[in-house]
C-alpha cells in the first residue's frame, strides 16, 4: 500500500519514491512486478501526473524500475543482481578472513571502515 | 436504515465486519445503489423494447425482415449505451468529490487487473455466454420456420447492445480511480470494485433475451437449445459463485499481497 499525506512536510514525489523504493528493497514488490501507469497512479493518489512521473524517473535512475515503452514500468532485476554480487563479494571476503585468521569483530570493523571511507580502528588501540 | 447503517451491513455482508463504516463509504455505496437500480431499470426497459420490436412484426413474420423495428431497436441500443455511460460518469463524479475531501490518499502499488477484480472463471463464463448466444442466434438465421429469422436478427442486435453496454461498464470498473486513505478503506474500495465487476459481468440479460423472442417461434430444436444453454449458464454461474472466494476475501488478499495484480 502507498499512502500520500498532503499535510506532510515531505514533498509528495519523495513520499511516493521512498515508499516504492522501500517496497522494492524489502521485496514486497517482486522483480518483474508491473507498476501502475503514471496517469493511473496519479489518479489513485490524487497527485499531478508530473509528480508521479518525477518519482518514477528517480526510481529508474536508481535502477529500481525500468520502463519498457508502452508496456509500462516494471520492478527491475538490476537491484536483485546487485544484491547477488554483493553477496558473492562478501563470501570471498569471509574466506580471506578465515584464511588469515582474523576474528569476526575485526573483519566487520574493516568492512565498516571501508564502507564509510574511514580507517579500521583496532580494539587494542 | 441510514446510509451509515447500510454501509455497516454491507461491510459485514462482505466479511469486512472489522472495518468501521465511514460517511465517505456510506455516500459512495449510496450512489452505487442508486446507479445500479437505474442500470437495472434501463436493462428492463431495453428488454421491453426488444419484445416490442419483435411483436411489431409478428403478423409479417414469414415475409422479408422489415427495417422499421430493427432501426428502432438499434436506436435503443445506442440509447442504452449512452445512458449507461452517463450513469458511470455520475458514479465517477461522486467518487471524485469524496476523494477531494481526503487529507491523505492510499493506493495499491500494483495495478489490479481483471483477473483480480473479476476472476478468470467469471470472465470465461461471460465470454462463453455471449459466444454461445451469438452462435445460436446466427444458426437461427438459417431457419426456414416462420418468425425464426426475424427473432434471430432481433436477438443479434439485442446481444450487440448488451455486450457494448457491459464493455462500457467493465471499462469503467477496471479503470476507476481508487478512493481510500488507509488500509481498511482500501480493502473496502477493492471489495466495492470486485462486487461491481461481478455484477456487471453476470450475463443474466443474455439469458433473458431469448424469452422475449425465441420462445414464441415454432422451431422446436431452437427453443430446446436455448433452454439448455440458459440452464447450463445459470448452473455454471451458481457453481462459480459457490467455489470462488467472496468479495471480502478477494479484497483482503489484494490489499495484503500487492504483487498479485
Amino acid at each position: 500500500m502507498i499512502v500520500i499525506d498532503a499535510a506532510s512536510p515531505v514533498p509528495p514525489f519523495e513520499q511516493l519514491r521512498a515508499q516504492l523504493a522501500r517496497q522494492i528493497h524489502d521485496r514486497t514488490l517482486a522483480v518483474g512486478t508491473r507498476l501502475p501507469t503514471i496517469r493511473r497512479l496519479a489518479a489513485d493518489l490524487g497527485l499531478a501526473v508530473n509528480t508521479v512521473g518525477r518519482a518514477y524517473r528517480e526510481l529508474e535512475e536508481a535502477g529500481l524500475i525500468e520502463t519498457r515503452g508502452a508496456a509500462g514500468s516494471y520492478v527491475s532485476a538490476a537491484g536483485e543482481q546487485a544484491r547477488e554480487r554483493a553477496g558473492r563479494a562478501a563470501a570471498e571476503y569471509a574466506a580471506v578472513i578465515a584464511s588469515i585468521g582474523l576474528d569476526t569483530d575485526e573483519a566487520i570493523r574493516i568492512v565498516r571502515a571501508a564502507l564509510t571511507g574511514g580507517t579500521a580502528v583496532s580494539p587494542s588501540a | 436504515m441510514t446510509n451509515l447503517e447500510q454501509a455497516g451491513a454491507w461491510l459485514a455482508g462482505h466479511g469486512l465486519a472489522g472495518v468501521e463504516p465511514t460517511p465517505l463509504l456510506a455516500a459512495r455505496l449510496a450512489v452505487r445503489r442508486r446507479a445500479r437500480l437505474a442500470g437495472d431499470v434501463l436493462l428492463a426497459v431495453f428488454l421491453c423494447g426488444v419484445a416490442l420490436a419483435y411483436i411489431s412484426d409478428l403478423p409479417h413474420g414469414e415475409g422479408p425482415v422489415r427495417r422499421g423495428p430493427l432501426l428502432a431497436l438499434t436506436a435503443m441500443v445506442v440509447a442504452l449505451v449512452l445512458a449507461q455511460s452517463l450513469l458511470d460518469r455520475w458514479v465517477r463524479r461522486a467518487d471524485r468529490r469524496a476523494a477531494a475531501t481526503l487529507p491523505r490518499r492510499a493506493a495499491h502499488p500494483v495495478r489490479l487487473g481483471w483477473r483480480t477484480l473479476l476472476g478468470r472463471p467469471r470472465a470465461a463464463l461471460t465470454l462463453a455466454t455471449f459466444a454461445g448466444a451469438a452462435a445460436l442466434a446466427v444458426r437461427g438465421l438459417t431457419e426456414e420456420v416462420a418468425g425464426a429469422r426475424f427473432a434471430a436478427v432481433i436477438l443479434l442486435i439485442g446481444l450487440a447492445g448488451v455486450a457494448t453496454s457491459m464493455a462500457v461498464q467493465l471499462r469503467h470498473v477496471l479503470t476507476h480511480p481508487t478512493v481510500a486513505d488507509d488500509e481498511a478503506s482500501l480493502t473496502a474500495d477493492v471489495a466495492m470494485r470486485v462486487e461491481d465487476a461481478r455484477a456487471v459481468a453476470t450475463p443474466s440479460v443474455v439469458w433473458c433475451l431469448p424469452v422475449v423472442s425465441v420462445f414464441s417461434t415454432t422451431a422446436g430444436w431452437w427453443n430446446a437449445a436455448w433452454l439448455v444453454f440458459t440452464v447450463l449458464g445459470v448452473a455454471a454461474l451458481a457453481l462459480i459463485s459457490a467455489r470462488t472466494a467472496g468479495t471480502g476475501t478477494v479484497a483482503r488478499h489484494a490489499t495484503n499481497a500487492p504483487s498479485a495484480g
